[in-house]
């Protein structure tokens, strides 16, 4: 129908109003996204200190450096961690919001807001209110250990090693499960009831019908879940920008933050981008097997 | 049989109510703690305000730089949008109705880009908007805002568009409408779900955004919300009150326009999740 009723001429100027309709984001997208790129390959070959005008060429020396050193290895070993820890807290604790809020006869609406509500804050912001609670003079974590008798219990809990990078895990749950509990929830929608009805009678109990009829049907969900927590986890800032600065000492220092800081507090933009090269090569990595594994599922449905 | 599920419904109604109470309760106490002085702060943290203690949020108002920030937050967010919705349905249109092979291509240019990491290219970002000598101006953020969401929203619009039936379109065009207005006329209205999905997620993640502007931004002038928020900890470690009075303005703002908009805002998140 088209190249039939349309004239060639009409056709032919098409192209060049699709050529001016990418035109403007092309030009953007290249000039601050890809450029930048591309010249972070160059600047992580220099010794950049981010001030002088010229970048000198010293090969593979940045790479050398990451590859051996202890600081680095330190902070894999907490982004490791971390992205471990929070994959799974914030798809357990998403799951169950979700169920609940599911199952909940009143309020549902706003027990979801409720529960969604951290998500549209700045990490920074939620940063900054945890701080105050896990104040250790006067933060009110130590505040309601007081009053419930257990004073033993009071700790520093973001100047203490041990302690700081399990506070930054459990505070970023908090921000993030209820992102995951909207995912969750629509796929729970898709559940028909049906199929549960129909094991009830057949007296499978609560458990088994989630074991062997809900969780399976979730299985799209839980896959597009694990990998969104998997990258954002990866990519972790604000939070430890505000909340430890990636201390005490070294114990909270991700990859990512070890960028910045390299980069912009000691002046090594060469080291800083290199680094920032790695971790782009991880996010790759986990991007390629989450679209791999995507495919194959729709492949499946 | 009947009584079990009441009390099954009661039982789940008071597991969801405690979690809700304990998930609420940082913002409650934010909140909270905002209307009182340093020193009510310093005694007893989790003590009710006494009364309605406001000179925080007045020293903020009228004698910081809270305000210029504020602003500046929402010139960036605004600015920063209407190019998005703009710029990229056009792109998406033009890349989803011409099959050609270098659309295809420019199409797989874009996507590769929502695998870069900003994180990947800040350092060279910075040299590179002092070069263009747009660095102290807030159209450098916005720039890097919108070449930053190229790749995400020409995702969403293109599959959006696979929708949209083309006949509407060739008929116009039969009727002799130019491919600009059947774009603005007929296409862009029908993307409005698309839209309001991109104006919610990308409007949020810029005025929640911390790194980019704290970097981009010259030190020494008010920046936006959050990083003045940064900036409040250094200077005002002790002053409690100003800290609890400065987030929770910025609190505040999210939380009214969720309750307003909040099913485009679960809408919006639950397209971008499966999306992205």
């Amino acid at each position: 129908m088209t190249s039939a009723l349309v004239p060639k001429k009409k056709k032919k100027k098409w192209v060049s109003y699709s050529f001016l309709f990418i035109l403007p984001s092309l030009l953007i997208y290249t000039l601050f996204v890809i450029g930048p790129t591309i010249s972070s390959f160059y600047l992580s070959f220099t010794s950049w200190d981010g001030v002088s005008p010229e970048a000198r060429y010293i090969g593979m020396a940045n790479f050398e450096e990451i590859w051996n050193s202890e600081r680095v290895h330190n902070a894999l070993k907490n982004t490791i961690l971390l992205t471990i820890a929070l994959v799974i807290l914030e798809n357990v604790l998403a799951l169950a919001l979700a169920m609940l809020v599911d199952q909940v006869r009143w309020f549902k609406n706003f027990f979801r807001s409720i529960f969604y509500f951290p998500v549209l804050l700045s990490g920074l912001v939620m940063g900054f209110v945890w701080t105050i609670i896990l104040n250790y003079n006067f933060g009110v974590l130590n505040r309601l250990l007081e009053l419930a008798g257990l004073d033993s219990l009071k700790t520093d809990w973001l100047g203490n090693p041990d302690y700081a990078l399990v506070s930054i895990i459990l505070s970023t749950v908090w921000k993030s499960a209820g992102y995951y509990m909207i995912i969750y929830l629509a796929a729970l929608q898709g559940v028909p009831p049906e199929l549960n009805e129909a094991a009830s009678i057949d007296g499978a109990n609560k458990w088994q019908q989630f074991r062997h009829i809900t969780f399976p049907l979730l299985a799209g969900a839980v896959t597009v879940c694990m990998m969104l927590s998997m990258i954002g986890s990866l990519k972790i800032f604000d939070q430890i920008a505000v909340m430890t600065d990636g201390g005490p000492g070294f114990a909270t220092e991700t990859l990512t933050y070890i960028v910045y800081k390299v980069g912009f507090g000691e002046l090594r933009q060469g080291f800083g981008t290199a680094m920032a090269l790695v971790l782009f090569l991880l996010i790759l990595i986990v991007s390629i097997i989450q679209i791999k594994v995507l495919r194959r599922r729709e492949v499946q449905l | 049989m009947r009584k079990r599920k009441t009390w099954n419904d009661v039982i789940v109604f008071a597991v969801t109510l405690l979690l809700a109470v304990i998930f609420f309760f940082p913002i409650f106490f934010n909140l909270m703690s905002a209307f009182k002085s340093n020193g009510e702060i310093l005694r007893d943290a989790i003590a009710f305000p006494k009364g309605l203690y406001l000179e925080s949020f007045k020293h903020l108002l009228f004698k910081t730089d809270f305000p210029a920030a504020i602003g500046n937050s929402f010139i960036l967010t605004v600015g920063s949008i209407l190019f998005m919705i703009l710029l990229i349905p056009m792109a998406a249109y033009a890349i989803e109705r011409t099959n050609k092979k270098w659309t295809y291509l420019v199409y797989v240019y874009y996507l590769a880009g929502m695998m870069i990491p900003f994180q990947a290219y800040m350092i060279p970002l910075f040299k590179e908007l002092k070069m263009f000598g747009i660095y102290g101006s807030l159209s450098g953020p916005i720039l890097i805002y919108i070449a930053g969401s190229v790749g995400f929203g020409v995702l969403l619009y293109t599959s959006f568009l696979k929708g949209i039936p083309r006949e509407i379109e060739e008929s116009a065009e039969i009727d002799g409408c130019t491919k600009v207005g059947i774009f603005w006329r007929i296409v862009f209205p029908l993307l409005g779900p698309c839209t309001a999905s991109m104006v919610v997620l990308q409007g949020l993640g810029i005025w929640n955004d911390f790194l980019m502007p704290m970097l981009v931004l010259p030190s020494g002038k008010p920046k936006t919300m959050v990083v003045e928020i940064f900036y409040y900890i250094g200077e005002f470690s002790s002053r409690w009150d100003m800290i609890f009075a400065g987030t929770a303005m910025s609190v505040v703002p999210i939380l009214i326009v969720f309750l307003l908009l909040q099913k485009y805002f679960v809408k919006g998140v639950a397209a971008g999740a499966i999306k992205g």
